[in-house]
């Protein structure tokens, strides 16, 4: 007689990034089925909104991803210029889209690092780190801070962009440590062995779900919200679509993404140290209310698209305020996804699909 | 879409914008748009407190190869068919409507207080929610 | 080992001690030394990787205590010592705290049994080589007792996974050892190094007849030492610690140590059967180089031959550590599949080449 054996994989779990709670059923060490229980980082996102004016909220948007903090405060900056009909000058939306492709190569970098982990290499966590941090180093010397920006503001920027040596600095040593990593990493057998084939995720699957970003493209759904989005353009970009549908393509439309980054910062860089001085209109956040309506807006942030829905009354509060973030549905996916996998590949399936916790609880 | 014939099979309905705003069969309305429209993708359900009204959720529906967006809404009291026959998306969402706002979702087995304790007392996003839950009492006196 | 024994009960016997006494205590003395350097060796090693992963990883690695992080292992230590012994409530008690002991006993009897030089052989039998193979096998029951007492499912697959990738891995380095013996025509180690003694030097090491089973053997070594990427027993991302989840203070620093003294001693037994154990590789020796034939050269030449056979162990060991730092882990399955399709028949047939190998040469000579 066989039983099966339920196995509480985290949320103190070393590899569930954060605090995500996976309920398995295993036989032996093939799982049978997942339940994903979620929860531990709630704050109350929603909740909050409702009792705080437009400004008191923006900086606590940040805090909905913590990895990359410009996306959020971005909806909501753009929620609220979408209602108030603010058009923003070319420099800025050069400065936001140049920040924004920043922030996503570092967040794609930690998930590299963190993936690798996963899968029991130590060394290109560091490696990725060390990239990491002279992005933020540079987030810091610009805003003040390394995580919890709070950069963006109604109709503009907090302040003009310096230091865009710095940026440029970025972009030189990138590529040849982008070319160290994939030497470490994308040919590496051992790799391979973990992650081709492993997690397939059809492309109907994935749309069923709801599956959003890059782990969408990865299955090749052509859908990425940048080229609908008015903030890029005048950007020439690519989207980064491959077929592969497995764990080692979403690790490789990564780093392609990464890259595919380096080129919106270099467009956006040429034309800001073209650009003269700042000239923006702000919106005064003191008394400000929305026209009555609904405003939806989204973006596309490093872990799939970002929804923002607003209902106002004409109150300076939300009526009602609702995210749309990515992971969310990543997790609900692993129900489906883990099935009938084997316990150490499901550790590697579930990292590659780069769910981080603040950003399910919200 | 061919509005009228859309009007003349679901009754009581209107289109404002891109959103739909429906009164019952949402399952059928939605059956309905799939067969004429490549909506694959349900992006998201938003639930929106409406008072004695009840809770409004809005159906975020997307087509990848059109690139075109498409809202359902229907306002509910306490319960409405579940879509995740369709779209497994819907999983996640309704999970967190029902704990959120207290919907109940027919058809949708997994349906459990997402965030809040399974004894917890309300739903938090409701206009109607006060928040006198004992937990948070104690909470006080620890402070 | 006969001359310092003489030695010793001559020494005994001038102080009026009967012979019975020095029997007896002749066999405790080097367990301590043992145990001694033992301890100083795994305190170094531990240092060692952790300062070789940070200059792989380009950090500096421990540095705050002692001169250049010295003594953070010595503080490591310390802390453990300084902790709690908890044992959770629902373990079996009797074998959850049996189970850190027994780990260190073989490991120190393992240790015992190599032929440092010469004349620093604690223990010598016959069939030495395959005494140490059981008793390099052994710490992997008292880890399957570990996980099984814990009562903890990550223990519980921990320990399974260890057993399942010992037991295969365990024939083909059986094998490998097998064409050694045939090469040497030994079963002892002191002989097995004397059979690797040419003029020469290095090149009469069996290292080059047998390349092919020295890395079944380096692979399989790293498989049983759980040592990446075979770490899965204690895969960290997986099962949080493996088989010593729910163990602390000195318990867990017993299992910590052990593994590493295993490392140390595996690595050296590997020195021995492919790169001339104590034997120096230019075939002559630095202290007859530099002493002549004195009898202090003499003397030294023991503690030379020692210091060869640990250099040669500390190559091996930088070796698995930067394969540490370069490698991902492996999916169990593969791991398996690994040894049994791939390293079992090529060990066998490592044993033909061998045996082949020794009748063509034997024939000639």
């Amino acid at each position: 007689m066989t039983s099966s054996l339920r196995l509480n994989l985290g949320p103190q779990h070393p590899s569930t990034h954060g605090v995500l709670r996976l309920l398995l059923e295993l036989d032996g060490e093939k799982i049978l089925s997942c339940e994903p229980d979620v929860g531990y980082l709630h704050r109350g996102m929603e909740k909050m909104a409702e009792k705080m004016s437009y400004i008191q909220y923006l900086p606590l948007v940040d805090r909905i991803d913590y990895l990359a903090g410009f996306f959020y405060s971005e909806l909501l900056c753009g929620v609220v210029e979408n209602a108030l009909e603010v058009e923003l000058p070319d420099k800025v939306r050069a400065i936001r889209v140049m920040l924004l492709e920043l922030n996503r190569i570092s967040s794609h970098l930690l998930w590299i690092g963190a993936f690798l982990m996963d899968l029991g290499a130590v060394s290109p966590f560091f490696y990725a780190f060390r990239e990491r941090e002279k992005i933020l180093r540079y987030f810091e010397k610009l805003t003040g801070q390394r995580m919890m920006y709070n950069y963006f503001v109604f109709g503009g920027v907090r302040k003009d962009i310096e230091y865009l040596e710095d940026v440029e600095e970025i972009l030189s040593i990138l590529p040849e440590k982008l070319d160290d990593y994939e030497k470490i990493i994308t040919e590496n057998p051992i790799f391979l062995m973990r992650t081709r084939g492993k997690g397939i995720l059809e492309a109907e699957t994935a749309l069923n779900y709801a599956i959003t970003g890059v782990n969408l493209r990865a299955s090749g759904v052509d859908y990425d919200y940048r080229h609908n989005d008015p903030l890029y353009k005048g950007f020439d970009f690519r989207a980064v679509v491959m077929d592969g549908k497995d764990s080692w393509t979403r690790y490789k439309a990564r780093v392609l993404e990464i890259k595919e980054s380096m080129n919106i910062i270099h467009q956006a860089l040429v034309y800001l140290k073209e650009a003269g001085k700042l000239e923006q209109k702000l919106i005064n956040p003191l008394n400000l209310k929305l026209p009555e309506g609904d405003y939806i807006q989204e973006i596309e942030a490093p872990r799939g698209l970002a929804c923002c829905y607003v209902k106002s009354t004409g109150e300076d509060k939300p009526y009602r305020l609702k995210w749309r973030t990515g992971s969310y549905y990543s997790v609900n996916l692993l129900r489906e996804l883990l099935k009938g996998e084997y316990l150490n590949d499901a550790i590697a399936i579930a990292g590659s699909l780069d769910i981080i916790l603040p950003e399910v609880d919200k | 879409m061919n509005w009228n014939e859309f009007e003349r099979i679901f009754h009581g309905c209107e289109l404002v914008g891109n959103k739909i705003v429906i009164q019952s069969n949402l399952l059928g309305v939605i059956e309905f748009v799939l067969k004429e429209y490549p909506y694959d993708m349900l992006k998201e359900i938003i639930a929106t407190d409406k008072g004695d009204e009840g809770v409004e959720l809005t159906y975020h529906l997307y087509s990848v190869d059109d690139e075109e967006d498409l809202f359902i809404s229907i306002t509910v009291k306490d319960e409405i068919e579940s879509v995740t026959g369709i779209f497994k998306s819907a999983e996640a969402d309704e999970n967190e409507i029902y704990d959120l706002f207290g919907i109940k979702f027919i058809g949708n087995e997994n349906l459990k207080r997402l965030y809040m304790p399974e004894d917890w007392e309300g739903h938090p996003l409701r206009k109607d929610y006060k928040e006198d839950d004992k937990r948070l009492e104690w909470n006080d006196k620890q402070s | 080992m006969n001359y310092l024994y003489f030695l010793y009960i001559e020494f005994l016997q001038k102080h009026g001690i009967p012979k019975l006494f020095g029997d007896i205590t002749f066999y405790v003395i080097p367990f301590c030394i043992i145990f001694g350097a033992l301890l100083v060796v795994i305190l170094a090693l531990v240092l060692a990787e952790r300062k070789l992963l940070g200059f792989f990883t380009q950090r500096k690695g421990p540095n705050r205590v002692g001169y250049w992080g010295l003594l953070q292992t010595l503080a490591d230590a310390f802390k453990l010592l300084c902790k709690e012994n908890i044992t959770p409530a629902r373990v079996d008690r009797f074998l959850f705290n049996l189970a850190p002991i027994l780990v260190f006993i073989p490991v120190m009897a393992a240790v015992g049994i190599i032929p440092y030089s010469a004349e620093f052989t604690f223990m010598n039998t016959q069939t030495n080589v395959i005494l140490y193979l059981i008793l390099a096998a052994f710490p992997i029951l008292s880890v399957f007792l570990a996980g099984w007492a814990s009562s903890n499912k990550y223990s519980l697959f921990g320990a399974a996974r260890s057993i399942s990738q010992v037991l295969s891995y365990e024939l083909p380095i059986t094998f490998v050892l097998l064409s050694v013996v045939v090469l040497a025509s030994s079963m002892n180690m002191t002989g097995i190094t004397m059979a690797q003694f040419s003029k020469w030097g290095m090149f009469g090491w069996f290292v080059f007849p047998c390349i092919l089973g020295f890395i079944i053997m380096f692979i399989s070594i790293l498989a049983e030492l759980n040592r990446c990427p075979f770490d899965l027993p204690e895969a960290e991302s997986e099962l949080v610690c493996g088989y010593n989840t729910e163990y602390s203070g000195m318990r867990f620093a017993l299992f910590y140590l052990s593994e590493y003294a295993m490392l140390f001693a595996n690595s050296m037994f590997m020195a021995i059967l492919f790169f001339g154990g104590y034997l120096s590789p230019f075939g002559k020796y630095l202290s007859n180089i530099l002493f002549g034939e004195t009898p202090f050269a003499s003397v030294l030449l023991y503690f030379e031959q020692a210091g060869w056979l640990f250099f040669k162990a500390s190559l091996l060991i930088f070796v698995i550590i930067w394969i540490r730092a370069t490698l991902p882990r492996l999916a169990a399955f593969d791991l398996l599949k690994f040894s049994w399709v791939v390293l079992l028949p090529l060990s066998i047939i490592n044993l033909f080449i061998v045996v082949i190998y020794k009748f063509i040469l034997g024939g000639l000579a």
